[in-house]
């Protein structure tokens, strides 16, 4: 795969119809990390194996603004598995990206790990192959997972304050650093409420009203609209599980409305949308 | 000769500790081990390799009330808040304590004296616990520190086959100390096993030559823009100031935590921002801990701790960074 996967970036690359390609590329003390290589001759530092599990979506804003004014933005190529397939067609539709300006290379994928351990949330994966792509690299997926959202479910069976004690001890560790928002795709607000000083929404504080508030309103800005790539998670310093509430208003998603984030570019998530008839069957 | 003491003593003694101070050390929350207060040396977690965040905190609140404006029937009133108790911070491990030592140089040793963290320092008592060996990410031994260096702390602990031995290294470390049961026995605590090897830490007036060039743009490409690098770290310092106003019409004054991989950061009356990528914002991380702040305020802002290449999502090393900068 890593062969077939270096020689489209080099075609790409020495055909000029991409400047840059992102994938991934060995880091320091057993890391991956992701690469983004400009030359030809450094396509051997690509690689791909099941440590992989940025969601290099996430870098796809960075080459959105021109290089100088009157230029048009770059073309990127960029390395996909399923997960972020999804999270690119989100991107697609909400008119981040444009179509012709990345070429996709997507992956067929069994699931990646973290410290050596298959993830959660590729346990639960029912996909195996990227959902949009210019060219398909890897066999034939053996093995789909079901999703059961058992741990929403086991928080949903928590009493209402005993829910709120365990999300208050969560985002109490929270230190406002934002490698959350920042490895999200989704989040790409030029000035996250957050931050906003004018007016102070949030203001500076780094105490739990300002922590919970913060994740809350994340959680919402991301409804129908998180692809549960659990990039938000892995980036946290301090292991909140930020994944459990985003799957919990996913699965609210679902049921309310039959969708599903990033099944096609097309389709726009529910909270997008609105329609003057419609009813919530509440 | 050196003294010890039991596992129980010590216990025993932290726990006595706690009647007269507010004791700090490290303790499990959830899957991390952080220094927070605990009531009994029963919560305390003994055997650790490093804290997932330093002890700053309790010297640079990430919140902290610096001033209250209070109204009054027909009067303001200012208030400052001050700290009451006395505290004494177990478990400190080299680099941590060291890294408040660098803190001194900018908030103690420069005028303005910073009232907030002078008070804090001086109420703390700072018991230090020598590391046995050097973390995956450690590399304190090129900044000058060692696994067990006291230089730091009031009194300094190190594993031994009796229990733990001590160092009373100042006279408040010899103040807290009354009711530790200690004996004399022969020999000298192990010596920790150190990484072979240093990484090259640039002459600070070398820094300025690797200032241009496209290595802090690739750098840069992978970074995802977060704080989490400088919250993580032991000697980032910068905070922000700011007044609001509390739902009965008081003002109140806070000082947080802020970053200077945060985009507004820099930014200035008018919008305009001397550092508006990531490029630039990253790259001063690193200009700040090796060139601006030895220049300005004597000390390298790095203790080797290597906090940040332990959490770096996207895995930006700084040991990588400072092997790469000594050959550009």
């Amino acid at each position: 795969m890593n062969e077939r996967i270096r020689a489209k970036a080099r075609e790409l690359l020495e055909s000029g119809q991409v400047s840059c390609f992102i994938g991934y590329q060995e880091g320091t003390r057993g890391k991956v990390r992701p690469a983004f290589v400009y030359e030809p001759q450094d396509v051997e530092r690509l690689i791909w194996d099941e440590r992989c599990t940025y969601n290099l979506a996430v870098y796809l804003h960075q080459f959105n603004t021109p290089p100088k004014r009157g230029e048009q933005p770059p073309r990127v190529g960029v390395l996909v598995k399923p997960c972020d397939s999804r999270s690119l067609n989100l991107l697609l539709h909400e008119e981040q990206i444009q179509r012709e300006r990345i070429y996709i290379v997507g992956l067929t994928c069994q699931g990646v790990k973290v410290n050596g351990k298959l993830q959660e949330r590729c346990q639960r994966c029912s996909e195996r192959v990227p959902l949009i792509y210019d060219l398909l690299v890897g066999e034939e997926p053996k093995t789909v997972g079901q999703e059961n959202y058992a741990d929403v479910a086991t928080l949903e069976g928590m009493p209402p304050g005993e829910r709120l004690a365990f999300w208050a001890r969560e985002f109490d560790r929270c230190i406002r650093c934002y490698a959350c928002r920042q490895a999200c795709p989704a989040c790409y607000c030029v000035e996250c409420v957050a931050e906003q000083l004018d007016p102070p929404w949030m203001g500076i504080a780094i105490d739990l009203p300002q922590k919970q508030f913060f994740h809350l309103m994340r959680a919402y800005h991301l409804a129908g609209r998180c692809s549960g790539c659990n990039a938000c998670e892995e980036a946290c310093p301090m292991n909140i599980p930020l994944s459990l509430l985003n799957r919990k208003i996913a699965k609210e998603v679902e049921a309310l409305f039959g969708y599903r984030t990033g099944q096609d570019a097309e389709t726009p998530p529910p909270l997008a949308t609105f329609k003057k008839e419609e009813e919530l069957p509440l | 000769m050196m003294k010890v003491t039991t596992k129980d003593s010590l216990a025993a003694w932290l726990d006595e500790l706690t009647r007269s101070y507010t004791l700090i050390a490290p303790k499990a929350v959830g899957k991390q081990i952080l220094y927070k207060p605990v009531e009994a040396s029963s919560q305390i977690i003994f055997d650790f390799a490093k804290a997932d965040l330093p002890a700053k905190e309790y010297f640079l609140p990430a919140t902290q009330l610096i001033l209250a404006i209070e109204r009054g029937q027909d009067s303001i009133e200012l208030r400052e808040p001050s700290l009451q108790e006395e505290r004494v911070i177990f478990a400190l491990r080299p680099c941590d304590a060291r890294a408040l030592r660098v803190l001194d140089a900018l908030f103690l040793e420069e005028e303005p004296i910073d009232p907030y963290y002078a008070q804090r320092r001086e109420r703390s008592t700072l018991i230090g616990l020598a590391c046995s060996e050097m973390g995956e990410e450690c590399f304190c031994t090129s900044l000058g520190l060692a696994p067990d260096d006291a230089s730091d702390v009031d009194l300094m602990l190190m594993e031994v086959e009796e229990g733990y031995g001590v160092e009373v290294v100042t006279e408040k470390g010899k103040a807290i100390l009354r009711h530790l049961i200690l004996e004399e026995v022969e020999g000298s605590p192990p010596k920790p096993i150190l990484r072979q090897g240093k990484v090259p830490i640039l002459e600070t007036e070398a820094w300025p030559h690797c200032f241009e060039g496209v290595y802090w743009a690739r750098l840069a490409d992978r970074c995802l823009s977060c704080r989490l690098c400088t919250y993580v770290c032991p000697t980032c310092r910068c905070f922000d100031v700011r007044d609001y106003e509390t739902a009965n019409g008081d003002i109140e004054r806070l000082r947080a935590w802020d970053s200077c991989l945060a985009e507004a950061y820099r930014r200035i009356a008018g919008g305009y921002n001397p550092r508006p990528t990531k490029v630039e914002r990253l790259r001063n991380r690193f200009y700040c801990k090796f060139c601006y702040y030895p220049k300005d305020f004597g000390p390298i802002a790095c203790v080797g701790c290597g906090r940040c290449i332990a959490k770096c999502p996207v895995n930006v090393d700084i040991v990588e960074v400072l092997d790469s900068v000594a050959v550009l």
